[in-house]
């Protein structure tokens, strides 16, 4: 199959599932909570009734606030059409090298910041002061998930990664130590328990939450979509790399693209399903202890690095 | 007690520990809750009617089946808070209907008011209508915010929500039970279009 | 190639004229037409270095004086490198300083400084060219006292203080150089580089060990490599913008050059310890420098700290460099030392523009604080927006340069770790968390440094009222925005044009770095950029357009600037999390106001206390006050013991001799 085709296949899947998602964490959630909750498909309908909405924008906003939900969802959409998350070799898959998307999703994440500050408010202040010492500190444990699995799997793009053969836990037990390190970082960069509460509306807990307090309309749909679009593909992202199949390829024909589809429907799933349990069973840490969690989020990382190489 | 033990179960490293026996009790040990039918009998269907209906309504209004709540406290007694609370839990979950509260007027499509507007609030009531995006339907919750109850005349009150902004939905009751609340939302939903 | 080594002279000349302009004529117009002299020669010499490097040529002679052999001036390939961006961080600050000097009329005196600047860039650009030790450190002493005196050219108390500081540790590195100098050429100062390097050969390794920690210890200090930074904290801040920028972009780089020039034109090859200790010591400074970048709310300091971090990690990838062409990883070696290279270029980028940006807004507000700025994105977009580009590219992110060197280097460790033995495996792993750590932090650090200054409501009642500066003064903060996201776009192209100051062969190494992954930088902006528009061409189509506008929404309490987050509470939890480094200490003073016990009135201060300051310059300035003190006993005034003393120095003196 062309290359540009499978991309955009992935695009599509990836982009269409990415509201689901959030929607299935708090559909879940509630059912563990008693609840018969909120369909999951609701945050198609909330985006789009946002998107109809009018923007209220406050005089003290700048050129940033309007920059910034953009860059945010590009780098979410970037990171989608570059990872290998349904087809395994894209057209764009040379530009998956984990540094460079690493880094583009800090962008994201600077420029959620500067929104969250632009408007003046105390709320977006603190927001964002949060969520960029979260985004500093995660960064170690960033880079050594991704290297331990570039030295094992001896490429750098992330489909090398997956492509590579015996990339599996059994063959390297190092690499449960770095998934371990990737679910902490999977958390803190998407702002879940225990590091933020996503569904808090305690001004004084929250992190992500906090920043987006003065969007509105479409600007908030956009970013609201983009922070489930990057829940969405750090879950694909985890998925695959315990699981690295099914996935489309260039060799495989429609039959092969469509069990990808599924199966990442079925990955989507599975994942937020546990992460509805393992938010239902802990409590929020307290933010000045988060020092604790990224050490433990690096040392785990870290170790899993040293493994692989001894 | 409870929370202490745990607290120091997790710095001693057992939450693995915990977390196994936490889920094991959930998904193995035996259920402590009864079934709802037993104890709510037909009152339950009401509910669930009125609820079903306001979805329907939401539906039609804004095309899809959400509505984001922000609720402002108009210097209420704070009981129409508690029943709003309720609103939540697992018996009224008004988060099945599509309805859901969110932190900032920004992100509301309807504002719940409470209280009579005590003259330390009425900007904060004012402010908050002005900075949610319009369309932007406001509910007021109570017999205070509705007519301003028995602080009516006070120097201390402005009086009714409607004196200080345009209410499109008045819920009266002191304070009116969570499905007297779906129920005036539904109702108010309804009469608009 | 005649016309780019005369146009080096030219340079060298223009700026000599510049400088020599204001002392014939004292007055604005001389200012103006030194500045307009010295942005043309600095821009004859910048295009003349790229020239040379573009055409790959090997050393050639610029200039040569029969009668003093030991002025030659020579390029080469390294030397063009810095040449480049010596000359190109000139002509900017002089187009810069055009206008923003003349605002100062009153506080420098503008002929002085005038000279200064070109003096100083004069004595720049002779380090890099010099080819004998005699005028390598003439040119060196110029560079270091023309500094010296620009530091303090306000003239007032603090300045005055931070430049001694400054001379201090000038003149301690100077002499660490010309120690190291002369250990090597036994003590000859006209001695070519050519022939030290043959004398070098035949030295002892007990000689080259100590030769090699003196040139570490004069070319660090002036790098500002922990710990031998605490002069460059004070002094780069104090000093006026235009000058700052160019000590802390061009100046540090020259360090780098020297060290560069020590270590591998001079000194035989070197053992892997000495690699290794130069990567301790770049990355306990990156590590210093990242932090207290983070938590500063001085502006210009929280920036020359940032460039203590930029220097620790140019040393630590030339240490990684050196170390790794001990180890048998030729392509780390290679890979470390472009990325050092390609990050010193970016690093003077972005730092000058930094420097540049503060310079308008203390024209404008008269303060380095952070927590009396504010709303400067509302009220100059274009000039916020530059800063935000270079703050990003202070960041290391893409798609600017910054971004490309450091992935360069951390793909190049991450390639280098399977297979490799313990010791370097220990290493290269440590280097590998120790660098995430610091590009996290300089995350925070840049994004705290345009966040809080332009965004939000102004702090003050000068912030309220601050506006775009005049294109002059513009113009080169846009021009190094631009740059920094050129010179990542461009940065494949930019490798291989500096590939490399004849240590870099760049086609084996772009090309052996491509199966471990290589980014095509313009594909990734391309795509990034594409993304966005479609973002773009999304929100026109689909969605509510209309806005209202109505202000931040405040709980129904107005919102005053005071309710903001401060620069000190936006970096509370760093400051919380790294406390054992930045060594802040909170102290809280309860004062009785009311009548009742609960009437209080509580003042929080937050007091820094250097770790090195106190840890260790204090103890030794103690240390030499007492020695100073007990010498002091000897002092007795009496001239039978002066007598005494003159006659054991004799006889000392004379049994020396035989």
């Amino acid at each position: 199959m062309n290359p540009f085709i499978l991309t955009a296949i992935q695009a599509v899947t990836v982009l269409a599932l990415a509201p689901f998602a959030t929607g299935l964490v708090r559909w879940c959630k509630a059912r563990l909570q008693g609840r018969k909750g909120a369909s999951p498909l609701l945050p198609y309908v909330s985006y789009a009734t946002l998107l109809k909405k009018e923007m209220v924008i406050s005089p003290v906003a700048s050129w940033v606030f309007h920059v910034a939900p953009f860059v945010v969802l590009a780098s979410s959409v970037f990171a989608t059409l570059a990872l290998p998350l349904v087809a395994s070799d894209g057209a764009f898959a040379g530009l998956g090298n984990f540094i460079l998307i690493a880094s583009t999703l800090s962008l994201g994440s600077v420029f959620l910041v500067l929104g969250g500050l632009d408007p003046g408010s105390a709320f977006g202040g603190m927001g964002s002061s949060r969520e960029l010492t979260l985004a500093a500190l995660v960064e170690p444990s960033v880079i050594a998930v991704f290297a331990a699995f570039s030295v094992v799997s001896g490429g750098s793009t992330v489909s090398q990664m997956l492509a590579a053969a015996g990339m599996g836990v059994l063959a390297h037990p190092g690499l449960f130590l770095t998934l371990i390190g990737f679910v902490f970082v999977l958390l803190a960069e998407n702002a879940r328990y225990p590091v933020d509460n996503p569904a808090t509306h305690l001004e004084l807990t929250m992190v992500h939450e906090a920043m987006v307090l003065e969007y509105s309309g479409p600007y908030l749909a956009m970013l609201e979509y983009a922070s489930s679009l990057k829940l969405t593909l750090f879950s694909l992202l985890l998925a695959n790399f315990v699981l690295p199949a099914p996935l489309a390829s260039t060799g495989a024909g429609p039959a092969m693209a469509l069990a990808a589809v599924l199966g990442a429907v079925a990955k989507v799933g599975v994942a937020a399903a546990l992460l509805a349990l393992l938010e239902s069973s802990m409590a929020k840490m307290r933010f000045y202890r988060m020092q604790e969690y990224m050490t433990i989020a690096f040392l785990a990382a870290f170790g899993g690095l040293v493994l692989v190489l001894v | 007690m409870g929370l202490f033990r745990f607290e120091r179960r997790t710095r001693g490293g057992f939450i693995y520990m915990y977390l196994a026996k936490l889920w094991g009790r959930l998904f193995f040990g035996p259920k402590v809750t009864e079934p709802a039918e037993t104890f709510l009998g037909d009152k339950n269907d009401e509910l669930e009617k009125a609820g079903e209906e306001l979805a329907a309504v939401v539906k039609d209004l804004y095309g899809g089946r959400s509505l984001r709540i922000r609720a402002v406290d108009g210097g209420s007694t704070n009981a129409e808070e508690i029943e709003l609370t309720a609103l939540g839990n697992a018996y009224y979950d008004i988060e099945r209907f599509g309805l859901s509260f969110v932190a900032a007027p920004r992100h509301a499509d309807m504002l719940f008011v409470t209280g009579p507007v005590t003259r330390n609030l009425e900007r904060a009531v004012k402010t908050t209508y002005e900075a949610a995006p319009h369309p932007c339907i406001v509910v007021a919750v109570g017999d205070g915010a509705c007519t301003g109850g028995i602080w009516n005349g006070s120097y201390a009150v402005v009086g009714a929500v409607e004196n200080v902004i345009p209410v499109h939905v008045k819920i009266p009751g002191d304070p009116p039970t969570p499905a007297d609340i779906i129920r005036g939302v539904l109702h108010a939903l309804k009469n608009r279009n | 190639m005649p016309f780019m080594l005369s146009g080096i002279t030219i340079s060298l000349i223009g700026v000599l004229v510049a400088g020599a302009l204001p002392l014939v004529w004292r007055n604005l117009a001389g200012h103006r037409a030194a500045q307009a002299v010295l942005a043309i020669a600095a821009a004859c010499g910048a295009f003349a270095s790229i020239a040379f490097l573009a055409a790959g040529t090997g050393p050639s002679t610029v200039f040569a004086p029969a009668s003093i052999p030991a002025l030659r001036f020579e390029i080469n390939g390294l030397s063009a490198v810095f040449l480049a961006i010596v000359n190109a961080v000139a002509c900017l600050c002089a187009i810069f300083a055009f206008r923003y000097v003349e605002k100062y009329r009153q506080v420098y005196d503008m002929p002085s400084l005038d000279l200064g600047v070109a003096l100083f860039i004069f004595g720049m650009q002779a380090v890099l060219l010099s080819t004998s030790v005699i005028s390598f450190m003439l040119f060196w002493e110029m560079m270091s006292l023309s500094s010296f005196v620009l530091v303090m050219a306000d003239r007032q108390a603090a300045s005055r203080k931070a430049a001694l500081l400054y001379f201090g540790m000038a003149q301690f590195g100077a002499a660490a150089i010309l120690a190291g100098f002369f250990l090597i050429s036994g003590g000859k100062p006209l001695a070519d580089f050519a022939a030290i390097a043959g004398m070098a050969a035949a030295l002892p390794p007990a000689k080259i060990t100590l030769a090699f920690i003196l040139f570490f210890l004069g070319f660090g200090s002036k790098a500002g490599l922990v710990p031998l930074h605490i002069w460059l904290p004070e002094a780069h801040p104090q000093a006026p913008s235009h000058v700052s920028a160019l000590m802390s972009s061009a100046m540090l780089k020259i360090a780098v050059y020297g060290f560069l020039l020590a270590t591998t034109s001079l000194l035989p090859p070197l053992a892997s310890g000495f690699g290794l200790s130069v990567v301790i010591v770049g990355l306990v400074t990156a590590v210093f420098g990242i932090v207290h970048a983070s938590v500063e709310h001085d502006i210009k300091r929280a920036i020359a700290w940032h460039s203590i971090e930029n220097l620790g990690l140019i040393f630590a990838m030339l240490g990684i460099s050196m170390f790794a062409a001990r180890n048998g990883m030729p392509l780390l070696s290679e890979i470390g030392l472009a990325a050092a290279l390609f990050h010193a270029i970016n690093h003077a980028i972005f730092k000058s523009g930094l420097f540049l940006s503060t310079g308008v807004i203390m024209s404008q507000i008269h303060t380095r604080d952070i927590e009396e700025m504010g709303g400067m994105a509302k009220r100059m977009p274009y000039f916020t927006a530059a800063i935000c580009a270079l703050t990003l590219s202070g960041a290391a992110l893409p798609p600017f340069g910054t971004f490309y060197d450091e992935w360069l280097f951390v793909q190049g460790l991450v390639g280098h770790l399977a297979g490799s033995g313990p010791i370097v495996l220990a290493v290269l792993l440590s280097t590998l968390a120790v660098v995430a750590f610091c590009g996290g932090l300089a995350v925070f650090a840049m994004t705290k440094l345009f966040a809080l200054p332009c965004l939000g409501q102004p702090r003050s009642e000068e912030a309220a009222h601050m506006k775009e500066p005049p294109a002059s003064m513009n113009g080169p903060i846009l021009f190094f925005a631009a740059a920094g996201l050129l010179a990542g776009v461009f940065s494949a192209r930019i490798l291989r044009t500096i590939g490399f100051a004849d240590l870099i062969h760049a086609d084996t190494f772009l090309s052996v770095a491509t199966p471990k992954g290589s980014v095509a930088p313009m594909a990734a902006f391309a795509l990034m950029a594409a993304v966005i528009l479609g973002l773009v061409a999304a929100r026109r189509v689909l969605g509510q357009r209309r806005i209202r506008t109505y202000h931040t929404w405040d709980c129904g309490q107005p919102i005053t600037p005071r309710m903001e987050y401060t620069a000190t509470a936006f970096s509370a939890p760093i400051r919380f999390f790294f406390r054992s480094i930045v060594g802040i200490r909170k102290t809280v003073v309860v004062t009785q106001t009311g009548s009742g016990p609960l009437l209080v009135k509580r003042e929080m201060t937050l007091t820094g206390r250097s770790f090195w300051l106190s840890r260790v310059y204090e103890p030794l300035a103690l240390a030499m006050h007492k020695l100073g003190d007990n010498a002091r006993r000897i002092q007795s005034g009496s001239i039978q013991l002066y007598l005494l003393f003159i006659l054991i120095a004799l006889g000392a003196t004379l049994l020396i001799a035989v």
